[in-house]
């Protein structure tokens, strides 16, 4: 018993170390993005990229909070909403779609389940101009819905994918306990499956949610009037054709950044086992 | 003040000569609508130049009460954005447009002809610089009205520097040879290059010039000498790259980088100039550099009086081939109107408004852009009189950018020469790594280059595509669909519980096919039906059948290269991601003090990303003073960390270090390098994946006497194999597709090194405005991932699905 705490405390301190050399190499992105939004642009004109800030000065973020022109607190209003209606839509319909095609029997499944993945296959280059006459002829452009209903309709085949795995990988003999009981699939789906599988819709959250927070190509289409634009629209216009302003444009990577952190901070607390799998057999 | 004045004489003029022609030309359908008119302007202009656009857009409003703008500023993707909105009918009324992309809209009747506009308003475009008015026009008509021009002639200089080295200002005298001519001191170009170059211990600490992208070097160098790459420069027939004059500026640029060391390389340029030009020269590491004028209001906010690193600076002109020729290569913008728009007057009301005077002015006292109007070009706001703010008089000497406009050449311009001309000039890196000399290989280039511009240009006149035959078959295509997984079903007999449990099933994916029906399977049809056309996004789509796949697999070459660069890619990257990620989870998934905030460190580069660390990555890669390199060599440059430098010795350059994205065989490796920093994705998975692995597995079998590695072998594997194989899948059908690191970091080069797949697919579609081909490119993807996708499934019996 002594010994196995020896080498566990041993193998603690190890993987601490690893750990921390490997989060130096992570994090160097990230540290440079921080130190570059803290300098002014005389000082990151005469230093070196990777000093960090002589005179820490938050001038950018103040430059890039009351600018008139991007308005952030409207632009951090509209991605809270593209981002919360879609990450929605995102969880109800792959959780649902993906119990389909984990959990029951039809006809055709597995080719269904071919073209589900056949989805993924065509870049989204090619579909991009189609789809947005689609969406101009359904009057849907300047307007949050192609950014939002979409989502509705089983969540993209990643997610679905995704959650299919895991579905497929909690033990069969639950959903058959409550079959005996009499149970609908629907119960089955929201009184077994669903509280069982934390981490797996943690992550489709955290994914999608990051997705449409930091979407650009889509509000880049669909999005026209200033007021209806969002925070990674806003950062862009910081980048022009010659002169990127690059102090502001990381001040507002990080601020942009920081929700996502917060989320993703907060969200890992789903990553815990499920308490009825480690009790069941 | 004189001119000021005049100025504002003028603008009124202009105006009233404007309501005096909306009342003549415009009363009747004035009255008639005397309701509003709504314009949608659009420009790529980004946050620093909007305040000057607004206003301008204001007082237009302001003199014109009866039109509304709606401005809008798209500074990234902008063509992409537009051609969805004229393929979908909605395009703005006025859009920004540049000489390079003027011709695609243009010939296809997209934009508005300018021509009865001018002469019905009587509209003064003799006023004008004259090239830049003939650069936006195509068969006689004019179809943008220009706002800027925009000579690459200004070097910046730092007079410090020409001051510590007693040389005198450059007064635009000088000249310059092939050869040093050190007699002529300041009157040799090399010469004061050569003095302004700084050395310590053999290590160029400041550079004498630098141009703030290669080709500006060499373009000037040959058009000076008389030298031109094609035969006619609004619509090149033929490429002339292997012109000696062309070859002979083309090896003298990269003479100055690698025979002299007086003017930084070909990818110290691309890293630091490109991304920050204006911060390369404020940090004093360059005496002198070559650019547009745009970079003056970021310079004048970089180097400020009283702050530390201050210099004083002005513009010069560039000096001549000694014979006295000086050209140089230009670049301009100005607004067009779409043929879409239905209030065509009023659009060239805002049109002549925002290109005319007062946006010009507008954008003049910004120091931004040099007035397209020749008169606005020699007045106060661009040039600065003693009433203007010390802050904004440098440069001085912007009196230069006047004779400047007279020496500049367009072009070339056309979407199948820049098609032709990517592809040949692809080869230039390696002039500029030295590893090849221009004579040597640029003829066969050029002919390869040839040979695409020609098969590009002799299309042909192709049929109209036939939409109700292409419906047909788009309809039987779905139906077979259907069929291919209804039919084998037909046979199963079911009993009832079965037949409940079916329709319970369909309910459970009903969102998902209603998704597939209402938002995806049309345009994937759509794009299948295109792979056998000829569509430009704009014009009607013309029929091409077989053709687009046999360019493909026999014409184009790119095709072959694009399509092994991304499968060395995608076999590389992905076992080499998943691992990463699966290792990292592992480790975040020990219970050690922390654990949230490691995890978190781990995931913040997904979360980072974005233009952002494409700057940030470029000078990780740098070779000069980039932190891999430091790394690796050390500050003092002659390390070697655990004898990785002896490793990347047969890749090192002249001076012992390697060039990270500029050598063709690194590029693609350091691409892969940066996408390991992307594991954070992967690595949330397979965490989630874990935590279904019950505890009480590992603790039978550590009774059992199971060391770590079976334990890992025999429970943690096979329990999250399922998002292994996830992990795995998505993995290579994402992989095979991307293109965006590229596109950012190196677009396709060196030498087509990093050309991907879906680069190719994505310059195809968007840049040479072939869709067609691009879909046709984009299905044969669609084959092979599918090929791989099933290959796997098949092969998936080592997932152990728990529930399954």
């Amino acid at each position: 018993m002594e010994r196995a705490t020896v080498n566990e405390r041993l193998t603690r301190i190890l993987v601490l170390v690893i750990l921390a050399l490997g989060a130096v190499a992570f994090m160097v992105p990230f540290y440079i993005t921080v130190a570059m939004s803290l300098k002014s642009q005389s000082e990151l004109a005469t230093t070196s990229m990777w000093s960090w800030p002589h005179d820490v000065t938050f001038e950018n973020y103040r430059t890039v909070l009351t600018n008139p022109l991007v308005s952030f607190s409207v632009f951090l209003k509209n991605t809270s909403i593209i981002t919360t209606i879609s990450t929605l839509g995102t969880l109800f319909g792959c959780t649902v779609v993906a119990y389909g095609f984990a959990r029951m029997k039809f006809a055709g499944k597995d080719r269904l389940f071919l073209v589900l993945l056949s989805t993924m296959m065509l870049p989204g280059l090619l579909t991009m101009i189609p789809s947005y006459v689609i969406y101009a002829k359904l009057h849907w452009v300047n307007t949050f819905y192609p950014l939002t209903i979409p989502s509705f309709f089983g969540g993209g085949a990643f997610n679905i994918f995704l959650l299919r795995q895991f579905y497929l990988g909690i033990p069969k003999e639950l959903d058959e306990a409550a079959v005996l009981d009499g149970a609908s699939h629907w119960t089955i789906f929201s009184r077994v499956l669903l509280p069982l599988s934390g981490p797996a819709i943690a992550t489709v959250g955290i994914f999608s949610f990051m997705g449409a927070w930091r979407d650009f190509m889509g509000p880049l289409l669909y999005l026209n009037e200033p007021e209806k634009q969002t925070l990674e629209l806003g950062l862009r216009t910081y980048q022009s054709l010659h002169d990127s302003q690059w102090h502001l444009i990381m001040a507002s990577t990080v601020l942009v950044s920081i929700p996502i952190i917060i989320l993703f901070f907060v969200g890992q607390r789903y990553f815990v086992k499920g308490i009825v799998m480690t009790g069941l057999k | 003040m004189a001119f000021s004045s005049l100025h504002r004489n003028r603008c009124r003029q202009l105006r009233n000569i404007w309501a005096g022609i909306a009342c003549l030309c415009g009363l009747a359908p004035a009255i008639a609508s005397a309701q509003t008119v709504n314009l949608t302007f659009r420009c790529w202009d980004g946050a620093d130049n909007m305040p000057a656009i607004f206003s301008a857009a204001k007082a237009f409003e302001a003199s014109h009460p009866n039109i509304h703008v709606r401005v809008q500023s798209v500074t990234d993707s902008y063509q992409e954005k537009l051609l969805a909105e004229v393929a979908a009918g909605i395009a703005p009324d006025v859009v920004m447009m540049d000489p390079g992309n003027v011709e695609k809209f243009a010939i296809r009747h997209s934009l508005l002809s300018l021509t009865q506009l001018i002469a019905k308003s009587h509209y003064d475009i003799g006023s004008f610089y004259p090239n830049i008015v003939a650069a936006h026009t195509y068969h006689g008509d004019l179809y943008v009205l220009p706002r800027d021009i925009a000579p690459i002639s200004p070097i910046y200089y730092n007079k410090r520097m020409f001051d510590e080295a007693g040389i005198p200002y450059p007064d635009g005298k000088w000249t310059w040879d092939f050869n040093e001519r050190p007699e002529l001191r300041e009157h040799d170009f090399l010469w004061v290059i050569h003095q302004l170059t700084k050395t310590e211990n053999g290590k160029v600490v400041r550079w004498g010039y630098a141009p703030a992208w290669q080709d500006l070097l060499w373009q000037q160098f040959a058009l000076s000498t008389g030298g031109r790459w094609a035969d006619d420069y609004m619509h090149p027939m033929r490429m002339k790259y292997d012109d000696p004059k062309v070859m002979k500026a083309i090896q003298f640029a990269a003479d100055l980088t690698l025979k002299y060391n007086w003017v930084p390389s070909a990818t110290a340029i691309k890293t630091v100039m490109q991304t920050s030009a204006n911060l390369a020269f404020a940090e004093q590491k360059v005496a002198m550099m070559q650019s547009g004028i745009w970079e003056v209001p970021g310079l004048r906010k970089a180097i400020v009086k009283g702050k530390p690193g201050y210099f004083d600076w002005d513009i010069a002109m560039p000096p001549a081939y000694k014979d006295g020729t000086l050209h140089f290569s230009t670049g301009g913008s100005g607004y067009g109107i779409m043929a879409s728009t239905k209030h065509p007057w009023e659009a060239w009301l805002l049109t002549s408004w925002m290109a005319g005077a007062p946006g010009q002015l507008a954008m003049a006292a910004t120091g931004l852009a040099q007035p397209a109007i020749r008169k606005l070009s020699q007045s106060v706001p661009w040039i600065p009189g003693p009433n203007t703010p010390p802050d904004q008089q440098v440069p001085h000497n912007r009196i230069m950018m006047d004779r400047s406009a007279e020496l500049v050449v367009f072009g070339p311009f056309g979407t199948e020469w820049a098609d032709a001309s990517d592809f040949a000039t692809r080869i230039l890196s390696r002039v500029w790594d030295g590893s090849a000399q221009a004579a040597d290989i640029l003829p066969a280039a050029n002919k390869e280059g040839q040979e695409r511009l020609t098969y590009l240009r002799n299309q042909g006149i192709r049929p109209k595509f036939n939409w109700t035959i292409g419906g047909l078959v788009a309809v039987g295509l779905f139906v077979c669909l259907l069929a291919w997984i209804y039919l084998p079903e037909r046979k199963i007999r079911r009993t009832e519980r079965e037949k409940r449990e079916n329709r319970a099933a369909y309910m459970f994916i009903m969102p998902w096919i209603l998704g597939v029906v209402l938002f995806t399977a049309g345009p994937m049809l759509l794009s299948l039906l295109m792979s056998v056309a000829d569509w430009d996004i704009i014009q009607p789509a013309k029929w091409r059948g077989i053709e687009n796949f046999r360019e493909a697999f026999f014409v184009d070459p790119r095709f072959w290269i694009s399509l092994r660069v991304t499968l060395a890619y995608t076999i590389i990257a992905v076992p080499l991601g998943v691992a990463s990620s699966l290792a990292l989870a592992l480790l975040l998934n020990v219970r050690v003090r922390g654990i949230p905030v490691w995890r978190t460190c781990y995931y913040l580069p997904s979360v980072a990303s974005g233009v952002a660390s494409s700057l940030i990555w470029k000078r990780i890669f740098q070779p000069d003073g980039g932190l891999l390199n430091a790394v690796i060599y050390g500050s003092h440059g002659h390390g070697n960390l655990f004898g990785i430098a002896t490793l990347l010795k047969p890749f090192a350059e002249s001076n012992g270090q390697v060039n990270w994205l500029n050598n063709e065989h690194l590029a693609l490796p350091s691409l892969t390098m940066m996408s390991m920093w992307g594991a954070g994705g992967g690595m949330i998975i397979l965490l989630a994946g874990l935590q279904g692995v019950p505890q009480y597995y590992y603790e039978a079998a550590t009774l059992d006497g199971a060391n770590p590695w079976q334990r890992f072998r025999n429970i943690t594997i096979p329990m999250i194999s399922p998002t292994l194989f996830f992990c795995v899948l998505t993995g290579f059908i994402g992989t095979f597709q991307s293109f965006t690191q590229a596109l950012l970091m190196t677009d396709g080069g060196p030498n087509d090194a990093t050309m991907f797949f879906g680069l190719h697919m994505y310059k195809s579609g968007f840049q040479a405005l072939r869709m067609g081909y691009a879909s046709a490119l984009g299905w044969v993807l669609f084959a092979v991932v599918m090929i791989f996708t099933v290959v796997q499934l098949r092969l998936s019996k080592w997932v152990y699905y728990e529930g399954g």
